[in-house]
Order: C-alpha cells, then sequence, then structure tokens
C-alpha cells in the first residue's frame, strides 16, 4: 500500500517539480532576452558615438578649425557614457561578455589616445600629413575593428538569450509532456490504488466479517491468517486469540454445566434415595403403631410389635442424624474428639455390629496379637470401618466369605477388608470418593445415600491418614491407613 | 387342620424382615403366608405352589420386583395369580410402570393397615 502510495506522490511531485524548473528556466530566458536589447541599445550608442568621434576627426583632418576641434573634444568624451552602460549590461550577462566590452573600451580609448589626439595634433601643424593614406587606413582599420568588436558583443548577447529561450522552450516542451503523461497517469494510477485498496482491505475485511458471523453462529473453529504486517494482521491476530479465549470460555462453560447437571442428577437421586429409605421403617413404624392403636392384640404379639417399632424407629433417628452427619462432614464442618485407643477392638466391635444379623456371608477376622495405639475419634473411625463392611455386605448380594484385617505397616495401622462382590467396574473407579457418586447400584436397587465413602475419605484425611481400594479379580479390596501413635506421626 | 389348610396362600417379597412382619399381622390370620427376601426366592416358592396372591415389594436386592412381575404375567402357570405391589417408590410415574408390568393394585409405603387388608381380600375374592 505504501509502496504504490509513494510512487504516486513522487511522480507528480516530479511533475511539479519540472513545472517549477520549467518555468524559473522560462524566466531566465526571459530575463536573459531583456539583457540582451540592454546590450544591444547600449551597443547601438556606443557605435553612435565611435561614428561621432569618427565625424569628428574627420572634420579636424579636413579642416583645422577651433569649433571642428571642440566638436572632437566633445566626441571624444561622448563615447564614456554608453561604453560604461555597455558594460554594465554585458557584466550582467557573463564574464566573457564583461571581457568583451571591456576590451571594446580599451579599444576606444586606445583609438583616441593613440590615433585621434595624435592624429589632431600632427593637423594642428600638418594638416596635409593627416590626410596621408597611411593614417587614414589606420584609423579605418581601428574603427572597423571597433566596430566589429561593438556587433560582437551585441551579437553574443543575442545568441545567449536566444540558447536560453531555446533551452527553456525544450524544458517546456518537456515539462508539458510530462504534464500530459502525469494527467493520463493520474486516473490510471488512481484506478490502479483503488484496485489495490479493495484487495488489500476489502478483501481482509470481507474475510473478518464472515468469520465473525461463523463465530457469532457459535463455530469457535474458524481462524484468519494472521501473518500480514499490517493493520490487518495485527486484527487477524486479535481476532483469533478473542475466538480462542470463547472457545475457552464455552468449553469452560460446558463442562461447568456438565457438572451441575451431574451433581443435580446425584442430588435427584439422593432425594429419591433418602425418601425411599425414610419410607421404608416410617411404614414399619406408622404400620404397628395403627395395629396396636386399632386391635386387641395378644400381648406377646403387642410386645414383638413395639419392638419392631422401637428398633425402626431408632433405625430411622439413625439415618437421619447420619445424613445430617455426612453433610456436616461433606461440607467439612466437624472437629474430631481425640484420644488414645486400640483399633482391634475397635475392627473387631465393628465386625460384630455388622455380621450379628447377617448370614449370608462368612466373616474372616485376622488382627494382630499386639495392640494397634492411634490417636483418634473412635466414634468417627468406627464410621468409616462400618461404612466400608457394610459396603462389602451390600456389594456381595451373592454371599461369600468378608476378610477384615488390620496389621503393622511402617508406622502406620493398615485396616483392610476384602469382599467377593460384584467389583467396582473401571468407569467408576475414578470417582468413587465423590459425594453422592453411586454407580450403577440405584439400577441395581443397593440402598445408600452415596455419601459413605466421600465422608469416610474426610475422616480418614482429618486423621493425617490415606483411603483407597485395590480391585481384585472377583471382589474388591478396600484399606486406610492411620499413623500410629507410637510413631508420633500426625499428632495435632 | 383341615378349614386351616383351606386358607388362602400369599407370597410376601419384601427384602425387610419388619415390613413382612407387618404385612403378615395387617393381613392377619385369615391367610397363610409364604415369605421371600427377593426373587430368587420368590421364584422358588413359585416353583413349588401357586399362592393365591402375590405382596410384591418393588426396590429388591439383585433382580427388581417389577421384572420379576412382568416374566411372571408372561408364564402361563402364574399369570392369573393376583398381584399387589407395595412401594416406597410411589409417584404416578411409578404406579403406571407398575400396572403396566402387569400389578392388579398398587398400595404405597407407608400405607394404612385397612387399605392394604382391604385390596388383598377384594383381590383374592374376585
Amino acid at each position: 500500500m505504501i509502496a504504490v502510495s509513494t510512487l504516486g506522490a513522487a511522480a507528480i511531485g516530479a511533475t511539479l517539480a519540472l513545472f517549477f524548473v520549467a518555468n524559473a528556466r522560462l524566466k531566465s530566458a526571459n530575463t536573459a532576452s531583456a539583457r540582451s536589447a540592454v546590450v544591444s541599445a547600449a551597443a547601438f550608442d556606443v557605435r553612435g558615438s565611435v561614428t561621432a568621434i569618427d565625424v569628428a576627426l574627420q572634420q579636424v583632418v579636413d579642416e583645422y578649425s577651433p569649433k571642428n576641434v571642440a566638436q572632437w573634444r566633445r566626441a571624444s568624451r561622448s563615447w564614456v557614457t554608453p561604453t560604461a552602460a555597455l558594460e554594465r549590461a554585458a557584466a550582467a550577462t557573463n564574464d566573457r561578455q564583461e571581457q568583451r566590452a571591456r576590451a571594446l573600451r580599451d579599444e576606444i580609448r586606445a583609438y583616441i589616445d593613440d590615433y585621434g589626439d595624435p592624429v589632431v595634433g600632427i593637423a594642428k601643424v600638418s594638416p596635409a600629413a593627416v590626410r596621408s593614406s597611411v593614417a587614414h587606413t589606420e584609423g579605418a582599420r581601428r574603427l572597423g575593428q571597433i566596430t566589429r568588436d561593438t556587433d560582437a558583443v551585441a551579437r553574443s548577447s543575442a545568441v545567449i538569450a536566444a540558447d536560453r529561450s531555446a533551452a527553456a522552450g525544450r524544458l517546456a516542451d518537456q515539462a508539458t509532456i510530462a504534464g500530459i503523461v502525469a494527467l493520463v497517469l493520474t486516473p490510471v494510477l488512481l484506478i490502479l490504488l483503488g484496485l489495490w485498496l479493495a484487495r488489500v482491505v476489502a478483501d481482509p475485511l470481507r474475510e473478518t466479517v464472515a468469520a465473525a458471523s461463523e463465530v457469532a453462529a457459535g463455530n469457535f473453529e474458524v481462524r484468519l491468517d494472521d501473518r500480514r504486517r499490517d493493520e490487518f494482521g495485527e486484527l487477524a491476530h486479535v481476532f483469533n486469540a478473542m475466538t480462542e479465549s470463547l472457545a475457552v470460555s464455552r468449553s469452560e462453560l460446558i463442562e461447568r454445566a456438565d457438572s451441575l447437571e451431574r451433581s443435580e442428577r446425584h442430588k435427584s437421586e439422593l432425594i429419591s434415595m433418602v425418601s425411599h429409605e425414610v419410607r421404608t421403617p416410617l411404614s414399619s413404624v406408622l404400620g404397628f403403631t395403627r395395629l396396636l392403636l386399632e386391635r386387641n392384640l395378644p400381648e406377646a404379639d403387642r410386645q414383638r410389635y413395639l419392638e419392631i417399632v422401637d428398633a425402626e424407629a431408632t433405625r430411622l433417628a439413625t439415618l437421619v442424624s447420619d445424613f445430617l452427619d455426612a453433610r456436616l462432614i461433606e461440607e467439612g464442618r466437624f472437629s474430631l474428639r481425640r484420644e488414645p485407643f486400640d483399633l482391634r477392638s475397635l475392627v473387631r466391635e465393628q465386625a460384630e455390629v455388622t455380621f450379628g444379623h447377617d448370614e449370608s456371608h462368612e466373616l474372616e477376622l485376622e488382627l494382630p496379637d499386639v495392640p494397634l495405639r492411634i490417636d483418634g475419634d473412635r466414634a468417627r473411625l468406627a464410621q468409616v470401618v462400618g461404612n466400608v463392611l457394610s459396603n462389602a455386605v451390600k456389594y456381595s448380594p451373592d454371599g461369600g466369605t468378608i476378610t477384615i484385617g488390620a496389621e503393622e505397616a511402617s508406622g502406620h495401622a493398615h485396616v483392610w477388608v476384602v469382599d467377593e462382590g460384584t467389583g467396582i467396574p473401571p468407569e467408576h473407579r475414578g470417582q468413587l470418593f465423590q459425594p453422592f457418586y453411586r454407580g450403577d447400584a440405584a439400577a441395581a436397587g443397593i440402598p445408600g445415600t452415596g455419601l459413605g465413602l466421600a465422608v469416610s475419605r474426610r475422616i480418614v484425611e482429618a486423621h493425617d491418614g490415606r483411603i483407597g481400594f485395590d480391585p481384585l479379580d472377583r471382589g474388591t479390596r478396600f484399606w486406610f491407613d492411620l499413623p500410629l501413635e507410637a510413631a508420633g506421626n500426625g499428632r495435632r | 387342620m383341615a378349614a386351616r389348610a383351606l386358607r388362602p396362600l400369599i407370597l410376601i417379597c419384601d427384602d425387610e424382615l419388619p415390613l413382612r412382619e407387618l404385612i403378615k399381622a395387617v393381613l392377619g390370620d385369615r391367610y397363610r403366608y409364604v415369605e421371600a427376601e427377593d426373587v430368587d426366592q420368590a421364584e422358588a416358592v413359585l416353583r413349588g405352589t401357586k399362592p393365591e396372591a402375590i405382596v410384591l415389594d418393588v426396590m429388591l436386592p439383585g433382580k427388581s420386583g417389577l421384572e420379576f412381575l412382568s416374566e411372571l404375567r408372561a408364564e402361563q402357570e402364574a399369570r392369573e395369580i393376583p398381584v399387589v405391589v407395595v412401594s416406597a417408590w410411589q409417584s404416578a410415574d411409578d404406579q403406571r410402570t407398575a400396572l403396566k408390568a402387569g400389578a392388579d393394585a398398587f398400595v404405597g409405603k407407608p400405607f394404612d393397615p385397612k387399605d392394604l387388608a382391604s385390596v388383598v381380600e377384594a383381590l383374592i375374592a374376585a
């Protein structure tokens, strides 16, 4: 763009400069011809005064009289003014002309001093001698020379003026041609410039508009060519950056929306689950209470039904408090009530609680002979063991052996539960400890809130421990590590 | 003893022991009962005997109650047995699904003992 603009500007500038130069030359040619006229006029005057000198001298030669001598005296002075004028005019033309004028002046002076005045002096004493042909010839030669030189000065001025005029004329012709060329070229250049502008400005603009429309339509993959090294390259670069950041924001939004949707789904599943979990014991409580109120039952039945009501109401209360508890722990709003205790006793207790009513699974307990003393919240850790054990039971619907064990391993108490259940499909393994995540459990009719493992992890981590699982060929091995009190690790 | 033997037999299929107890208590000793904790046990019962009615829970470990019901309705032998679905899932949708699967009646948990008793009575009388 800049190259073409520069070229056009240079062409127009050059044409204008040519015009200025031609104008200056014409002016100078005018001056020269005016000066030539002055020189011609001065030369004419000089010739006039020379003629007057010649005539006056001739008269003195012809008749030496006071009148003629006086005439000669006047004439021999009359040349000074025109000759000085010629000299000035010639000096204004050039050095050569000035030299010529000066030579002419010297010749005239020499004519008067060396020839005229001696002739007048001789004429006074011997008029006949000055009328001799020798003297006469010398005078005529000198005059002829003066006349020729005067003419030469005039002619030279005219030649110089003519030369200048011709040169100025040629330049003017050239300027005219250049002007015509410029006149023709300027519109052509303007048209070319327009076309070029259309290509370099309109095309990228059109591309940008098309790309912006694509982006507006939701296609964030579109990119502009940003290799151009001008404002459009810059625009394309910024445009691409904008589109890229839009694409990133959109994918982030989609991801966030997905995660919200997932969490919403989890929550609605949870609500369904909780309402189901609550309704089952509630059915027993309400049903038996109604029976006890409405029917006259034998004492033994009354007693048994009341026991069921009590157990189911307790189950309901536990369920509700577990759920609230899980929420608190999940939100991190809980504190540990630490005390030193033997982890073996806790494992044993939980195993008894879980398997007290369970007849479909074999339980194996593998505990060390030495105590595993840890400093922790007994109730919370009981929750963890109970949760892992009840998972082992729930996810082994076909029965089988469930093994729970504990051992010391490099300063930690290592607790593990192995089941022979359904196992965890690879696609669910990453999210197992996510709150409300239940995998296929809801579809398989396995009760639960999806909070157990999430809560367990919070509790274990609050004890500076770790929790995890290893998939087995058949079933799963869940484990957690807690720092042993003797090791002095993780004390708060 | 003969009179006792004539009492209609009802299959109660629910994984919750207290609920099976409740259903038996509600329906009283006009009926005889056979219990199943899941679909497998229910199927085992049906292979040996044909009850007059089935009280069926939906949310069972393993195969769901409704799945069992659909299969039951496809069988020659057992398709006539009236089935009452008892479920904690009791939205209009859940009820429609149960009826579509072949339920003769739907009772939501928790239920009024009199409701369940009259529903079972009506189905057996029909």
